[in-house]
């Protein structure tokens, strides 16, 4: 509901193949190849992580890789940063609680 | 451990033109950058440059890093992608992190063009998602073809604030406000004008004192300031937006000259740290160079200069050219570079004098500067504006280019010579001849899409006024819409009547709408019925 | 430098709570202004220091977005110029490196 299709000077934004991935073990879709921060901000995903210390929501701040803002855990692998991972079919991706999954996180308490 | 001639990190402009000018001279090049694509903030950049011929001015920034791409591979460079420097150690060996692993080399020469990191400026909610910075909502709408969100507020009203804002349109956005602390806008006024004339408003003297919402941005509230920066009480406004896009200025990314030695310095005018360096763009630590943002915060038509002086330093240190050429080259783009800064907006005398009047001696205009477009009263007295008696004659350009702004394609483009700049590019554009075609190559060649056709003899008691058109869906001729005035304000009804779109013209489309005579001098966008409140 | 290290120290006034202590400054470390003004009184007068106390600048982001604004802190704080502030120091890595990378490297298994 994001995406531009058809802008006034680039026209058409070459994409890959439409693919499904998991977020929180629901179902998502996007587009293989681009950042998994594209497709869940397409999809309404704001809040990639909460914080260690105050819990507090975070998502894309740079979308350039440089200020690690939009971590999450891909594939099990946490602080992965969303906004220059390519996307692929089948990926599991999680938001990330301090450094790790919501069920991590619960069996600390 | 892999040696090259010359290592470039980054592939940016700078890093580019640097790699193309050692290569020409038969260099062995070889160029890192961390990122997926080359081209560093160039194919973000999809607004035409300023500058004159031979800092390709009235092309796109994307087509000008193509371009560079081709240049360079042609050449024979060769450029690794998703490849980190995170460290330059002694004797010149670079260290790479290129995927799983640690690659290592050494340069004869090395070229740090790093380029740029945005800054911030944090208050209350900054850290919610929704809050993002301009360089962000760039890579998301111009990269990847997404949308930051519907309603943004823009904090900083500098060049990348008003370039973005109108880039934020041209995406679907609408832009709720831009504001700045400054009491004037930092960016050329020509593109502050662009997005006034659409509606968007400009606070001023204003700040962001809160970004509202518990899981992302629900809202903004911004409040006036005073002159000691402290908010003035009462003065709050609420918006509603789901973005609040930063872009309140950019420092270099200057770590690994610092990692390697090179004497830095703490330099305001450049934008923070940098590597001290020669006329060549040489560290104080031998065969260490830099290009670009990395050694001094500039526009990307300098960047890509820079990039050639260093290169042709590192050509002419390791042999490859004679003394002369060398020398040639060097004052040649030496030169280029003086013409880029000069102007008012050149970044060692803004700060200081202020923004007050042109160089020709006119009164820059007041509303211009705190609210982004120009009164009709304060139009008359600049150069480029023809008089009455010779608007009444038939069609002829109508140049609201009000700034010393280091820019000539109107001077270049116009067929009949009616556009007179002269050898400093920084003038204000005069209109001379009364010759003019109503060809629009002026129009649509302006990067500060400051120049309209008017013609005031269209038909009895209605004139015909041409104006640059970047948006979709392109209104059909025939279509009504409201033509709006520079300040956005609706006029009335206007009929467009003819659009013309040429491949050399690159997406700027040429839109003629017939208006009521007493509006020639007013109607400045025109909003199709479709479009809901415009901004 | 050491002029206004001398006037810092000798004239040390007691931490005033503001408005705005609350607002993080350092985002991957989630440190708030109240704590980096609350360094200085503690006698933290270097962006290194104030790292060292409070690991402002030593997240993910190793610094890129915060430094800038702790160094304003500390300067407001000491009311001396932000170009007198002393900036941390610049290390290798630039950029986050899994441990994995290093553990397998070639030329650290050599040696």
């Amino acid at each position: 509901m994001y995406r531009i299709e058809n802008h006034p000077i680039l026209h058409q934004f070459d994409k890959g193949q439409r693919v499904s991935f998991l977020l929180d073990g629901k179902e998502m879709e996007g587009f293989a190849g681009e950042p998994i921060a594209i497709a869940l901000r397409n999809s309404g995903v704001l809040v990639h992580r909460y914080t260690a210390k105050r819990a507090e929501p975070r998502g894309i701040f740079c979308a350039i890789g440089r200020c690690n803002d939009c971590v999450m855990i891909v594939d099990g692998t946490p602080n992965v940063r969303t906004c220059v991972t390519p996307l692929q079919a089948g990926m599991n991706v999680e938001t990330q609680y301090g450094i790790q999954s919501r069920g991590a996180a619960e069996n600390n308490d | 451990m892999i040696r090259y001639e010359v290592i470039v990190i980054g592939a940016g402009p700078a890093g580019l033109s640097a790699a193309i000018e050692a290569a020409a001279h038969g260099l062995q090049v070889l160029v890192f950058d961390e990122n997926a694509k080359p081209g560093g903030q160039l194919f973000k950049q999809i607004h035409k440059f300023f500058g004159s011929k031979e800092h390709q001015a009235r092309e796109r920034g994307f087509r000008i890093g193509e371009k560079l791409l081709a240049e360079a591979l042609g050449l024979g460079v060769k450029v690794i992608l998703g490849a980190q420097v995170i460290g330059i150690f002694a004797h010149r060996q670079v260290t790479v992190m290129q995927g799983d692993h640690m690659e290592y080399y050494v340069g004869n020469s090395i070229i740090i063009a790093t380029g740029a990191t945005e800054n911030v400026i944090s208050f209350s909610g900054w850290t919610l998602p929704g809050v993002i910075g301009a360089g962000a909502a760039q890579t998301m709408m111009n990269i990847h073809g997404l949308r930051p969100g519907k309603k943004v507020l823009m904090v900083g009203s500098g060049n990348v604030g008003v370039v973005v804002g109108y880039q934020l349109i041209q995406a679907g956005c609408q832009i709720a406000a831009v504001i700045d602390g400054a009491p004037h806008i930092g960016g050329y006024g020509v593109h502050a004008a662009k997005i006034a004339r659409m509606g968007v408003p400009f606070y001023l003297s204003h700040t962001i004192l809160q970004a509202h919402g518990t899981k992302s941005v629900s809202g903004a509230t911004i409040v006036e300031v005073d002159s000691f920066w402290q908010p003035v009480p009462g003065s709050e406004k609420n918006l509603d937006v789901d973005v609040i896009c930063l872009a309140v200025g950019l420092s270099p990314l200057a770590e690994l000259p610092r990692l390697a030695g090179c004497r830095m310095q703490d330099n305001p005018l450049k934008g923070g740290l940098v590597p001290v360096c020669n006329q060549y763009n040489e560290t104080t630590v031998k065969d260490i160079y830099m290009a670009g943002d990395a050694a001094g915060i500039e526009e990307a038509s300098s960047a890509m200069i820079q990039g050639r002086i260093t290169g042709n330093a590192i050509a002419h240190q390791h042999g490859y050219i004679e003394n002369t050429e060398f020398d040639q080259c060097h004052t040649k783009y030496q030169g280029a570079l003086n013409q880029l800064r000069a102007g008012m907006f050149k970044r060692d005398s803004r700060k200081e004098t202020g923004l007050r009047y042109t160089q020709e001696g006119y009164t820059l205009s007041k509303t211009l500067l705190t609210k982004g477009f120009l009164s009709t009263s304060e139009l008359s007295v600049f150069p480029g504006i023809p008089t009455e008696v010779r608007r009444r004659q038939g069609v002829t350009p109508i140049i609201e280019c009000t700034q010393n702004i280091p820019c000539n394609p109107c001077q270049d483009v116009c067929p009949k010579g009616c556009i007179k700049i002269g050898d400093k590019i920084t003038n204000l554009p005069v209109m001379s001849a009364s010759s003019c075609l109503g060809c629009g190559l002026c129009v649509a060649s302006c990067p500060g899409q400051a120049i309209f056709l008017v013609d005031e003899t269209y038909e009895d008691q209605f004139a015909a006024v041409t104006i640059p058109y970047e948006l979709v869906p392109l209104p059909g001729e025939g279509s009504k819409g409201v033509a709006c005035d520079r300040a956005g304000i609706p006029l009335g009804e206007a009929e467009v009547i003819h659009i013309r779109t040429t491949a050399y013209n690159d997406g700027t489309a040429l839109l003629t709408m017939k208006v009521p005579i007493e509006w020639a001098m007013e109607a400045r966008f025109f909003k199709p019925d479709h479009i809901g409140e415009g901004g | 430098m050491k002029e206004c290290v001398i006037r810092r120290t000798a004239a040390k006034e007691p931490f005033m709570a503001k408005l705005e202590d609350s607002m993080i400054v350092c985002r991957c470390e989630e440190i708030t202004k109240g704590e980096i003004r609350q360094a200085v009184y503690d006698g933290m007068m270097t962006m290194n220091e104030v790292k060292r106390y409070l690991r402002t600048g030593m997240g993910l982001c190793q610094g890129q977005s915060c430094s800038r604004k702790v160094r304003d802190i500390i300067a407001e704080e000491m009311s001396v110029p932000r170009e007198t502030i002393e900036i941390s120091s610049a290390r290798n890595p630039i950029r986050p490196v899994p441990m994995s990378i290093y553990a397998n490297d070639k030329a650290c298994k050599r040696r």
